[in-house]
Parts: C-alpha cells; structure tokens; sequence
C-alpha cells in the first residue's frame, strides 16, 4: 500500500521531469507517450489504492522535508476514503484529458512544455489530495497555482493571454496569503501541522481561533475555487488551450479548494458562523455564476460561469454541513464538466477556433456524434431529471432545505431560482449551437480526430449515471458514497428526510427543471442571429451587467487597481522621487558647497598652517585658561 | 632664590610668543626654523624654573630632553632644507605650495 501511494506521487512528477529535462530530443509521439503513460499509471495506482484501502485512514511517511529547531516537516501522506475519491477523479479526469490533449495539441508547437506542467499539475494535485500536512498541501497548492499561470498564459504571444495568466496567478495568490497565515496559526495554537492531528485537536481550539482559522481557510478556497469575490480569474482563464479549461474546471482546481475546506471540516464545523459565511459566499457565488452564464455569447465563458455556479453549490452543502454531498456534487461536476468543456474544445477545433454560440447554430446536422455526446453533459448540467447532476443537486438542496436554522431556508429559496437558472442557461447554449438554421457553407468544418471523441464517450455515460454512487433511499438506492464517507471526521450521517419529503423536492425540482428546459427551448431554438432577448432598456441594461460579470472586474479596477495605481505614483513621484531624493540631492549639494569655502583654508602655505596650529592652541589655552578661572 | 618665579614664566611667554610669531611671518625657512628653536627653548626655562620653583628634578630632565630633541630636529630639518634647496632653488616657504588643496 505505501508502495502504490509512493508511485502515486512518484509517476506523474517523473513524467514531468523527463519532459522537462529530456523533452527536447524527443519527438512529439514520444512526449505525449510518456505524459500520457505517466498519468495512465497514475491512475491504475489509484484505482489500486482505492481498493486495496479500508475504511481506515493510512498514514504513509516518506521522511523527514525539513526541520528547524521543534518544528519538522515531513513528507508524509495521509490516505482516507476522501483522498481515495479524490485521487480517481483526479487521476481519471486528467487521463482523458491528456489523451484528448494528444489530439488536440498535434498541430500546435511545443508539446513538450504544455505536456510537462500538464503532468506537473496532476501531481500538485495528488500532493493535494494525499499530503498529511499542511506545509506539504501548500507545497501542492503553490504548484497548481504556477501549473495555472503558465498553461492559462500557454500561447503567451496571443494578446491578452499573458494578462489572463497573471490574473490568475494574482487572484489565488491573494487566498495563498491566507492560507498561509491559516498554517501558522494551526501551528502555534495547536502546534500541529498534520492533518488528523489538526482535526482531533479542533475541538480545543478556542471558539475565535476555530473561527478565525476557519475563515482563513475559506479565503484560501475562495481563490482557488473562484468564487466570489476572486471569482474573476476562471472566465478570463479560457484564454488557455480547451483541455487546460478542462483539466482546471473540472478536476483540478477549482476544486482543490473545496477539498481544503473538506479536509478541515471538523475545523470549520467548530464555529457556526463560518458554516454561515461558507454558505452565504455559496449562494451568492451560485446567483452570480449563473445569471452571468446566462447571457454570455462565448461558448467557454458560459462554461467558465457555469463552473463558478457549480463550485458554489459544493459551498452550499459544505456550510450545510453536508460533506457527503458536496463530493457528491464535486464528482458528478468532474464529469459533466470535462464532459462539456472537452466537447466545447470538438466543435471549437471542428468550426476554426469559432467560440460565438450564435455563429454555430444548426450543428445537429453537422456534427451528429457531437450533438448526443454535447447533450449528456448539458442535460447533466442542467439537472435534468435521473441525470447524476439532478441527483447531487437535488442532494444539496435537500440538505440546505433540512438544516434547522432559519438562515438556511433563505438560502435555500435563493438556491433554487438559481437551480431555475441553470438548466436555462444550459440548454440556451445547447439549443443555440445545435438547432436553428445551419450555416450555408456547412461542409467546411474540419474533421474531428476520433481520439478526441473517444474520450468523451466514458464522460458522457459517467455524466448520466453518475447519480448511481449515491442512489438516494426514496429510490430504492443505498447511498453508498454517503456510507464510503462516514469515517472522514465531520461526516455525520445526517438524519434522513422522510421519503415523502424527498419525494416531493425531487418531483418540484424535475417540475422546475422541465419548465426551464421548454422555456429555453421557446427561446433558443429557433433560428436567430444574436441574442434577442431583450426589448427594453431595462432589460439590456440588465443583459450588459451580467454580461460583464456582474461589473466584479470594472469594480476592481475602479476601486483597487486605479487607486492603488494612483497611490504607487504619489509614492513614486512625490515621497521616493521628490522626498528622499530630492532631500539627499539638497544635503550633497550643501556639503558641496560647505566643502568648497571650506577648500580655501588649506593655501598650500606652511606659515598659514603653523598660524592655525598656532590660533588653535591658543584657544585651547583659552578654553582651559577660562574654565580654570570660572571654576 | 633672587628671581621670582613670576619673572621666570613671564620671560619664558615672552620668548614662546617671539619664537612663535617668528615661525608665523617669516618666510624664510632658516628663520622659521630659528622660531622653532626659540619656542623649545622658552619651553625649556618654563621647565627649569617649575623645577626650581617645587625644588623637584623632573623639568630639568625634561630640559634635557628637549634639548636632544631639538638638536636631532635642527639636524633633520637643516638636511630637508638643503635638499629642497637644491630641488627648487630657493628657500622661501611660500614657493612650497603642492599641500594646497
């Protein structure tokens, strides 16, 4: 078991290393070989791990990192049934999507860097899920957040691309500060960095510290998460290759931090009001995703809201303290996800780097494989009824609907018109991209690699059946992945709803879903050249606001950028150039001058030497003479 | 003791001032020198009449001992002035201006 766990880590970093420093005398098949085989093996190690593994958690230590004085680092792992999920979908998702990237990248230059921090990322990743500590998951972190920057900013000459990297980079360094500051607390209050010991040791920490550490760490999931407020770097980040969107969106990133906040749970749950904060920055997240996803025209943009949305329902059911459930939600996201962005990346190869929905209408026809495939991942997203997406959302919805506190039913209302939101915006873009009038020059598209639609195949059935892992009990389902769960500390059974209660939310809930689904069809279907929604200037202003995301980008650079850029200009001009330069280069000039009447003192003669000696001893004679006399 | 200690130290300021006042305005280096010399020596008298003065032999020593001093000085010196002498001609103090700054 050490030994799979050890190979876990140790195949996709080698892969990376090879790349990195042999990659260049490779050829292009024989980079993508080994990224690819490296991940594949990564993967047949976690399966491996999954089952060889008990419900108990393992502990792996493979030696000692550093260590300053009582403070040590070790590099250890800690394998629970959490870290188990977790490495699969990680490992299964990124597997496909190198595959796919083998495709898709055959025609673009310099594979070997793109193959090499895509390896280096699932790594990070692992280290994420697997690590025993928190300098070690940092240490994970702090590799997504470089894999990130670099494989969004990839194709850096594009303009704009560079920009989109940086901001990506800049707005999960700002939660990195948090973390950090989240890990010296934990070590000075409870002087432990490892993860079972922190969570057994939650229950001593002082109420303001649990909250305080709490906060911390939904900070740092915020940034990785992109939810609000750092939301703003995930629509930018699509300005990367399609598979990174995939990786990133779906298995990797932004995920990592809900699993943080799951790692802690027994931390988080110690204060009420982070539970509170943690649901609230939920539900505003899950608003504000979809409403934006809602008008964009940019097919990855849609999906890149849609993710925001998505990601802030796990929020939803962590502060509802439904750990079960949003891993539920995590998982059936991973694949409908990847499913979607994957398929976006087919029909963008196929239509020359097209990325307007409205200029792809009548795809049905022209891409048929792509329109069943494209149809899984949306009837998943948009919860459609027996789909895996309908299950885990239902799921949250439920658990926020059960909590008790009255707080909760606020949110849940808010949740499900935003729930209304989503299958609209869903098969909005379903519907404008395959039905409508087909473009006249359609034979022109260009032809898909069948190795790219292979691996959509197993996404799009996980995406259907998905809600098999956790078959709610009203249907005659187990919920297994509720019992798989039960031993991650925090993860108490919840008391179950009564299946009249299940019944009935289940039922409103396809209701909703179906509605929002004619709806768009009403809407969408017909042939259109853009998006005619709107009438009124209310409602294109309306339109515009969620267009631009809500402003969150406008409200940046009007409020800190500027500000700040403003600030660093007085600092510049006025206090460094004006003030401290300007004041030594008036001291240097007085010296200057001082020194120049100075000059004229030393003549050169020795007579006007020997008269200052002497005028100097004599003042001293005078000084001694005075001070002798006043005694 | 016929001559007052006073009468001693007032002889002896006198020819510290002379001597000093010489080494100041002459321009000559031998007349400097011999200012030089007449400082020493004022020093020396304020010496001996300290020693008469506490009946103590120490100022007498050190008379001595500026007066070895001032002869290894004379001999220095003169042997400087010739070699400037001979490097520039002359042995006007003024013509020896290189330290100005």
């Amino acid at each position: 078991m050490n030994t799979v766990l050890f190979l876990l880590l140790a195949f996709p970093l080698t892969g990376a290393l090879i790349l990195a420093l042999t990659g260049r005398f490779l050829s292009q098949r024989a980079v993508q070989t080994v990224a690819c085989a490296s991940v594949i093996a990564a993967f047949i190690l976690a399966l491996t791990a999954f089952l060889l593994s008990g419900h108990s958690a393992q502990t792996v230590n493979l030696g000692l990192w550093f260590a300053a004085g009582s403070f040590h680092v070790d590099i250890d792992l800690y394998y629970d049934s959490l870290s188990a999920l977790m490495t699969l979908i990680v490992t299964f998702v990124s597997s496909l999507v190198h595959i796919y990237s083998t495709a898709y990248m055959r025609a673009e230059g310099d594979n070997v860097r793109y193959f090499c921090f895509l390896n280096l990322f699932v790594f990070a990743m692992l280290v994420i899920a697997t690590a025993g500590n928190l300098v070690f998951i940092y240490l994970g972190w702090e590799i997504v957040g470089l894999c990130s920057y670099s494989l969004i900013g990839f194709w850096y000459s594009k303009p704009g691309t560079a920009d989109a990297g940086r901001k990506a980079f800049i707005a999960t360094r700002l939660a990195d500060v948090a973390f950090g500051t989240a890990i010296a607390l934990c070590w000075t209050d409870l002087n432990q960095l490892s993860v079972a010991g922190i969570n057994d040791g939650a229950s001593s920490l002082s109420s303001g510290t649990a909250a305080m550490i709490g906060f911390l760490l939904l900070f740092a999931a915020i940034g990785k998460s992109a939810q609000l407020p750092l939301s703003i770097w995930l629509p930018d980040a699509m300005a990367g290759p399609t598979p990174v969107s995939a990786l990133i969106h779906a298995a990797t990133m932004v995920t990592a931090g809900v699993y943080l906040l799951m790692r802690f749970f027994p931390v988080i749950q110690c204060s009420q009001t982070v539970l509170l904060a943690i649901s609230l920055v939920g539900v505003m997240t899950v608003c504000f995703g979809a409403f934006s996803a809602l008008v964009q025209r940019d097919i990855k943009r849609i999906l890149a809201y849609s993710t925001i949305s998505q990601v802030g329902y796990m929020f939803l059911a962590l502060g509802a303290q439904d750990l079960a459930g949003s891993m539920f939600h995590l998982i059936t996201h991973a694949f409908f996800k990847a499913l979607l962005f994957l398929g976006a990346g087919c029909i963008i190869k196929a239509l020359h780097e097209e990325h307007d929905i409205f200029r792809m209408s009548g795809l049905r026809k022209r891409l048929p494989l792509m329109f069943w495939l494209f149809m899984a991942g949306t009837l998943s997203l948009g919860a459609f009824p027996l789909t895996g997406g309908f299950f885990s959302k239902d799921r949250i919805l439920l658990s926020v609907f059960l909590q008790p506190d009255i707080h909760f039913r606020i949110l849940w209302v808010i949740a499900s018109i935003a729930a209304m939101i989503t299958p609209l915006y869903a098969f909005r873009m379903f519907f404008v991209i395959f039905y409508g009038k087909p473009e006249a020059d359609s034979n022109k598209n260009a032809p898909i690699q069948d190795l790219m639609t292979i691996t959509l195949w197993p996404l799009a059935i996980l995406s259907i059946f998905a809600g098999f892992i956790n078959f709610p009990l009203n249907w005659g389902g187990s919920l297994w992945l509720d019992g798989f769960l039960q031993t991650i500390p925090g993860a108490a059974a919840e008391t179950h709803p009564s299946s009249q209660l299940e019944w009935t939310m289940q039922a409103g809930f396809a209701l909703m879903t179906l509605t929002m689904v004619i709806l768009a069809w009403v809407l969408y279907s017909r042939e259109q050249e853009s998006d005619e929604l709107s009438g009124t200037p209310m409602t294109e202003a309306f339109q515009r606001f969620f267009l631009n995301g809500f402003y969150l980008d406008h409200f940046y650079q009007e409020r800190i950028v500027i500000p700040y850029r403003n600030l660093s200009v007085f600092l510049w001009k006025k206090v460094d150039e004006g003030l401290i330069d300007d004041g030594l280069d008036r001291k240097a000039v007085f010296f200057m001058k001082l020194a120049e009447r100075l000059r004229l003192w030393t003549t050169g003669q020795i007579s006007d030497y020997v008269s200052f000696l002497v005028a100097g001893f004599v003042m001293i004679l005078g000084c001694l003479t005075a001070l002798w006399w006043f005694k | 003791m016929s001559i007052p200690f006073a009468h001693m130290l007032f002889l002896a300021t006198l020819l510290f001032v002379m001597g000093a006042v010489c080494a100041m305005t002459r321009r000559n280096l031998i007349m400097i020198l011999i200012g030089v010399e007449i400082m020493l020596n004022a020093s020396g008298i304020a010496f001996v009449a300290g020693s008469m003065r506490w009946q103590e032999f120490q100022g007498q020593v050190m008379t001595l001992f500026v007066m070895t001093a001032a002869a290894a000085e004379i001999a220095v010196a003169l042997a400087l002035i010739v070699c400037v002498q001979r490097r520039t001609g002359s042995i006007n103090a003024n013509r020896y201006n290189l330290l100005k700054g």
